[in-house]
């Protein structure tokens, strides 16, 4: 499984999102606001899958704002700070 | 709506990190002093560890300090109770013969914070029911009434951060009421693991010292604690010659109905709130001499609360206490009412221990250190997880 | 000052079914209703669920993504007595006191879950926002707009009595014009091991309420709500709730409970708290119970408050509790008959020692 299929898992299981399939989420669609649609409370439980799945730790969500932009944006991040 | 008549507070109980009691608090208030550190009582595997404001055992008499058969919130609650009683000259036994209510606020006293029952309960043991039935038998209010055998109304508010501030405005409706004829109202929380890592995880603490109000804030510091209020009708309190310490003009309270976890950003409730505390008090935004703002310290409540007070009180002086004992959770909007009184009896408020740099996106700013204030009416409020917003008008009471 | 509030409207939800209709079957003694029936998940201790699935009438499944059990049950609850009202418009108005015994229980276990298996660091804010007693008030407030005032209270079994008088004194001074007002307590499979643990396992014989020698309570769930407004007055006939007197069991005084009312015991089965009902009651007064009908819970009573409405609207007496009780001790009036003309008495004891009256007409 990508890291992006993986995300996508992640935050359908994670998050409550029962009705979407992981094909209906855009990699590059918004994560919050519109798109998908989620909010400051899903953002702080994003923080906590990323560390219980990747082992990845976000300080604060100046550090997250951006990386969680879009599934795009979070696999990036995820490979990124993997690599480091 | 009728304008409701005051309650009477004739006697209050105080405990929290500032102090062992209210005159205690103010001292170290006053002196600017706080020392927040991380929790003793429980260890946890998080990578930072952030600083709570604990209440020392010394400050719990030792009598209750024993009673492990109760929570330590309803511990808290009891030893504010005692102190309130004291102060204001009611004995156990005249108040059995009386009609006497309680109304204590509380977030941990209320929770099924069964840890160690569960952990073992997951592993298939069969763990002692200690934990379940000292859990039934410490539900604030109740404890409370049962211990001193009282014959009245039993609530426990749990309105989250807002309880405190709630319980009061409620007990002194059962006075009006005619529902009971004196009423303890206040709150009690007590520092636990559940909470500590439930707030960690909102990213909503500060692994400082919490920074109300200022620029560079990042967050809460928990706290624990407890006060009780002892009110009573004003023509009651003067019949038996009790002192009124202060009284309780307005109560107000509002739902901002917009998210669990994040406040209205315009602070509708909260906004609402004020309105209705200040008319049930007959007095309008400039007759306030101060006010003992929630200011958590977290991003959003300070923005939020601060924008709100900036409009509808721009030229009075407020203060976030929090700095010097944490967020107290069900115990704050008490402990806050208690040090409002306190403010309104020495005629001076403390500095906002933490604050230093003014947030541009705020456009108000507490007092950074103590000033003396003018005025016999103040403000306490309170916002809570949910969307909950109480304020509470204060009045001096006897000279 | 008269803290009287008229009841508009009820909405129920429990192990008996959901809605007016299936709370008149559950008291007119329908099968449905009957003790000693198991769900059909089958869980040893006999708790039958509370459904949630109607609350797709109200609500977007969207909208309810976060929302646990509880949650979900105070909103089904709240929507139902709104329609049941046909209250259309909510707003600053309207206030939301809500009383739970055990809070969001599940969600409480389910957070410690999160950091039981997988550390501190990894503790789930969502389900610890959605823990809190004051959570299941907020979402209703939210998804239904309702922002006046928001209470909740907990204190087992005297919850849902000491919600009323808030809500009645409310009413009395003006804060609101109307006050949706309800209990709602969740069942779930570790309240179900202490349950055992405390109680035993229940017998195949049933909840008997009055036979109070014996512990007989079954677990239950629900939520009933009632929205209530101050009286119109007039000429019309409504249902009143008049007061809720609250106190101590021990000294209380011989004049606490009126003899002259149809009193609705909270008796469920449970032995601890009979012995509570022998003292207070006064002999020769009529008494029935109706916990068999829900379950034991601590929030129950607002299910007894929800039933009093019916029965004062038809103005007669619901069937007899099952099993035996004491001839000598109490007087169960048979069903159909005309409930007195002072009306109804809800009387709910608690672990605690404390005792609620809740007293309730048709004028």
């Amino acid at each position: 499984m990508t890291v992006k299929e993986q995300l996508k898992k992640i935050i359908i299981e994670g998050i409550n999102l029962e009705e979407i399939r992981p094909e209906q989420i855009v990699d590059s669609a918004p994560l919050f606001g519109e798109g998908l649609g989620l909010d400051s409370l899903d953002a702080v439980e994003l923080v906590v899958l990323i560390q219980k799945h990747f082992g990845i730790e976000i300080k604060d969500m100046e550090e997250g704002r951006e990386a969680f932009r879009s599934i795009d944006s979070l696999a990036a991040f995820v490979e990124e700070r993997r690599k480091g | 709506m009728t304008r409701p008549s005051p309650a009477a507070i004739t006697g209050i109980g105080c405990i929290c990190a500032a102090g062992r009691d209210l005159a205690a608090a103010m001292t170290s208030m006053a002196a600017g002093g706080r020392a927040p550190q991380p929790p003793v009582r429980f260890a946890t595997g998080h990578p930072k560890r952030y600083p709570v404001f604990g209440v020392p055992d010394a400050f719990v008499p030792a009598d209750l300090l024993g009673r492990t058969d109760l929570l330590l919130t309803t511990r808290f609650a009891l030893a504010a109770t005692r102190q309130a009683l004291a102060d204001a000259g009611w004995d156990a036994a005249a108040l059995r013969a009386a009609r006497v209510g309680v109304c204590l606020g509380t977030t941990v006293g209320s929770a099924l914070n069964i840890e160690d029952f569960y952990r073992e309960h997951r592993a298939g043991g069969e763990p002692d029911l200690e934990a379940i039935e000292r859990f039934l038998r410490s539900n604030p209010a109740a404890a409370v009434s049962r211990e001193l055998a009282l014959d009245g109304p039993v609530q426990t508010v749990v309105n989250a951060c807002s309880s405190g501030t709630d319980a009061i405005g409620i007990a002194a409706s059962w006075l009006r009421a005619g529902a009971c004829d004196v009423a303890l109202a206040g709150g009690a929380d007590e520092l636990c693991r559940i909470i500590y890592n439930g707030f960690i995880s909102l990213m909503i603490t500060d692994e400082h010292p919490c920074r109300p109000f200022d620029r560079t804030r990042r967050g809460l510091n928990l706290g624990e604690g407890a006060a009780v209020l002892v009110l009573e009708r004003p023509a009651d309190a003067a019949a038996r010659g009790a002192r009124t310490r202060a009284k309780v003009l307005g109560y107000g309270s509002a739902c901002d109905a917009h998210h669990l976890t994040a406040p209205h950003p315009e602070g509708r409730g909260l906004r609402r709130a004020f309105a209705e505390a200040l008319a049930t008090a007959g007095i309008a935004a400039g007759d306030v001499a101060f006010i003992n703002a929630h200011g958590t310290a977290t991003p959003d409540n300070d923005r939020v609360e601060g924008r709100v007070l900036h409009d509808l009180f721009p030229e009075t002086p407020f203060v976030s206490t929090k700095g010097y004992t944490g967020h107290t959770l069900g115990a704050a909007g008490a402990i806050e009412a208690a040090f409002t009184v306190a403010c309104l009896e020495t005629g001076s408020i403390p500095g906002s221990v933490g604050f230093t740099e003014a947030d541009p996106e705020i456009n108000a700013t507490p007092a950074a250190a103590p000033l003396t204030i003018r005025g016999d009416v103040a403000i306490s409020d309170s916002l809570a997880f949910g969307g909950n917003n109480a304020v509470l008008v204060l009045g001096r009471g006897d000279r | 000052m008269s803290a009287r509030a008229a009841v508009r409207g009820i909405g129920v939800a429990g192990g008996f079914g959901t809605g007016v209709a299936a709370l008149r079957g559950a008291l007119a003694g329908a099968p449905s209703g009957s003790a000693g029936q198991n769900a059909a998940t089958g869980d040893a201790a006999g708790c039958r669920p509370a459904d949630t699935a109607s609350l797709a009438d109200f609500v977007d499944r969207k909208a309810l993504r976060r929302m646990d059990t509880i949650s979900r049950l105070s909103i089904l609850g709240a929507s139902l007595a709104l329609r049941d009202a046909g209250v259309e418009r909510v707003d600053e108005r309207m206030g939301v006191v809500l009383a739970t015994g055990y809070g969001p229980s599940g969600t409480t276990l389910g957070f410690l879950d999160s950091f039981i298996e997988s550390g501190d660091a990894c503790s789930s804010p969502t389900l610890f926002s959605s823990s809190v007693h004051n959570a299941p008030a907020a979402n209703l407030s939210t998804l239904l707009g309702v922002t006046g005032p928001n209470l909740s209270i907990s204190q087992f079994e005297v919850s849902a009595s000491s919600a009323l008088l808030t809500a009645t004194l409310w009413l009395a001074e003006g804060r609101v014009d109307r006050v949706l007002v309800g209990g709602v307590d969740e069942y779930g499979p570790v309240l179900g091991y202490c349950w055992r643990r405390l109680f035993g396992e229940p017998d195949a014989a049933g909840c008997h309420p009055l036979e109070t020698r014996r512990q007989s309570a079954r677990p239950g769930e629900g939520s009933a709500f009632l929205l209530l407004e101050r009286p119109a007055g007039g000429t019309a006939s409504e249902v009143v709730i008049e007061t809720v007197r609250m106190g101590r069991v021990e000294g209380a005084s011989a004049a606490a409970i009126p003899a002259d009312r149809l009193l609705i015991l909270g008796a469920d089965g449970h032995r601890r708290c009979a012995a509570a009902y022998e003292r207070l009651v006064p002999r020769g007064s009529a008494v029935t119970t109706l916990g068999h009908l829900w379950g034991s819970f601590p929030t129950a009573t607002a299910f007894d408050a929800a039933a009093a409405v019916l029965l004062l609207q038809d103005g007669r007496t619901p069937e007899p509790p099952p099993g035996p009780a004491d001839p000598e001790r109490w007087h169960l009036p048979a069903a159909g008959e005309p409930l007195p003309a002072a009306g109804i008495g809800l009387l709910r004891v608690s672990g605690s020692g404390e005792y609620a009256l809740t007293l309730m007409h048709r004028t």
